[in-house]
């Protein structure tokens, strides 16, 4: 294939899900970019970005590490994309908190014993597609059009707040997902909890948390009628995917005890809307299918919630 | 609550502002905080009322509580405030206070968590899922907690069996020496 346009080359820093839990983003993100011929070439050596913990309980250790990455990262040719939600937002907090503080940066350049070389523009890969690549041209590319797919689109915390440190979107309303989807050609629905906590981290210590904010996300995208929500952060997929089967039986049997309560007991285990399976599709997966790559290559089999049966009932497989 | 000298701790307030990087005296109890936060039902202090009890001088009731604990950084708080107050980085201070003091918690198990994550960026470089998992039920004495979540994850490839450590991870260790002697000699909070 030619180049569609030069030059458009980035250094990438993949993070720790994009390794494990979340390997199909990486899988999707990788065959996307190489479909629409953009060059990605990962960080070498790169580390753990600290993620929620290490910001938690300690920020000087959170800003070392974010800068020795952004230090790691400056040697790779091309502006650095981040898939991750979180990564994308303690890297752009530490560009922020030290670009005016010179006490913190000193600090930082003790901890990693050198220069803080963290000037490099770093960019999510929601707006590397649709500014960077850009809408008109993505729209071009498409190769088989998502027709018919209603797409709830799920930003959750950390593209778009606090609003001057990502510097995604308008962090109450935004629209860059919703904008690269009518370029796939499938339709985004509007809904309630695009921008609420789905209790990130808490997955690990505390599982109650996400189970009940989950929930309400998984609940409002099947009242406004989506057929499966796209995500762009490995940790809200962990969440909405991982969690749902969890989430279901909790859902059917508290309805069902609540239904018993007023009807009786003979309607406890009929006559309740059963808890529809939602996939959760990164958007790289859902672009990647548009943009004709096959779906074997986008780890479709990776995922907990089988999205084949939709994508088959819409004619995209 | 009786107000006093006594029973104010008005150079706690100072240390939180200075972490911070945020005023604490900014905010008039508007209560938008609180009422975006999708946290508060699991805290016994909304995210208002935290900033009102530092106001006062009663920091140690915040920290003796599990709200900081249950804040989930979603930056909500700090989005909405009209007064600029940015909730979350005091949140992220009163966490490392309470960290440093290893103080009273009713929140054991997210600090758990965070202890156990921070450990294996320094041996690791990189999260080992798995390990931090099993670490983790282990060190909570929940052996029982997602049990069946693993083989299925570990089947779905999500989760690595092994893991090997970052060739250049002697860097990461220097990070964690340089911090922790920078905290002995004073130069940094």
């Amino acid at each position: 294939m030619t180049p569609i346009r030069k030059g458009l080359n980035y250094s990438f820093y993949p993070g720790c899900s994009l390794h494990a839990s979340g390997k199909e983003y990486d899988i999707s993100t990788r065959a996307l970019f190489k479909a629409l011929n953009i060059g990605l070439k990962e960080v070498p050596d790169w580390f753990c970005c600290g993620a929620t913990p290490a910001h938690n309980v300690d920020e000087l250790l959170s800003l070392s590490l974010c800068a020795k990455n952004l230090s790691l990262a400056d040697a790779v040719e091309g502006d650095l994309a981040v898939a991750c939600a979180a990564c994308f937002s303690r890297l752009k907090v530490t560009q922020h908190h030290l670009k005016d503080d010179a006490v913190k940066r000193k600090q930082v350049e003790t901890a990693i014993d050198g220069p803080a070389a963290i000037g490099k523009p770093v960019k999510h890969i929601l707006e590397i597609l649709a500014r960077e690549f850009g809408l008109a041209k993505l729209e071009e590319q498409v190769k088989k059009p998502l027709m018919g797919l209603k797409v709830a689109c799920y930003y959750g915390c950390l593209l778009t707040r606090p609003p001057e440190v990502p510097e995604l979107d308008d962090c109450e309303d935004p629209s860059i997902m919703e904008d690269l989807l009518r370029a796939m050609g499938a339709e985004p629905v509007k809904w309630s909890h695009r921008m609420e906590c789905c209790g990130a981290n808490f997955t690990l210590s505390r599982p109650a948390v996400v189970l009940k904010l989950s929930r309400a996300i998984l609940e409002s995208a099947q009242r406004a009628g989506a057929d499966c929500i796209m995500v762009a952060c490995p940790l809200c997929h962990g969440n909405l995917d991982i969690r749902q089967k969890d989430i279901q039986e909790k859902q059917s049997s508290q309805d069902a005890t609540l239904l018993g309560n007023i009807f009786g007991s003979e309607l406890q285990h009929g006559g309740t809307a059963q808890p529809r399976d939602l996939p959760i599709f990164y958007v790289t997966q859902l672009a990647a299918l548009a943009m004709g790559v096959s779906s074997d290559k986008l780890g479709f089999e990776s995922v907990i919630i089988d999205p084949k049966p939709l994508l088959k009932e819409k004619q995209l497989l | 609550m009786h107000l006093s000298n006594e029973t104010m701790n008005v150079s706690f307030v100072k240390k939180v502002e200075a972490l911070s990087g945020s005023s604490v005296r900014r905010c008039f109890q508007c209560g938008k905080c609180s009422a975006g936060c999708p946290m508060s039902s699991f805290m016994e202090h909304p995210p208002n009322r935290v900033v009102r009890l530092l106001q006062l001088g009663q920091g140690q009731r915040v920290l003796a509580g599990r709200s900081i604990w249950y804040c989930a950084s979603c930056e909500t708080c700090t989005t909405r405030c009209p007064n600029k107050v940015d909730l979350a980085a005091i949140m992220d201070a009163l966490r490392k206070l309470s960290w440093d003091a290893d103080g009273p918690s009713k929140e054991s198990y997210v600090q758990l968590a965070n202890r156990l994550f921070i450990e294996n960026i320094r041996t690791y470089g990189r999260q080992y899922e798995l390990r931090l998992g099993a670490a983790f039920n282990m060190k909570s004495g929940q052996f029982l907690k997602d049990l069946m979540l693993g083989p299925k994850l570990l089947s779905k490839g999500k989760l690595k069996m092994f893991h090997s450590k970052n060739r250049n991870i002697s860097e990461i260790e220097g990070i964690f020496k340089r911090i922790e002697e920078m905290r002995k000699k004073g130069e940094a909070l």
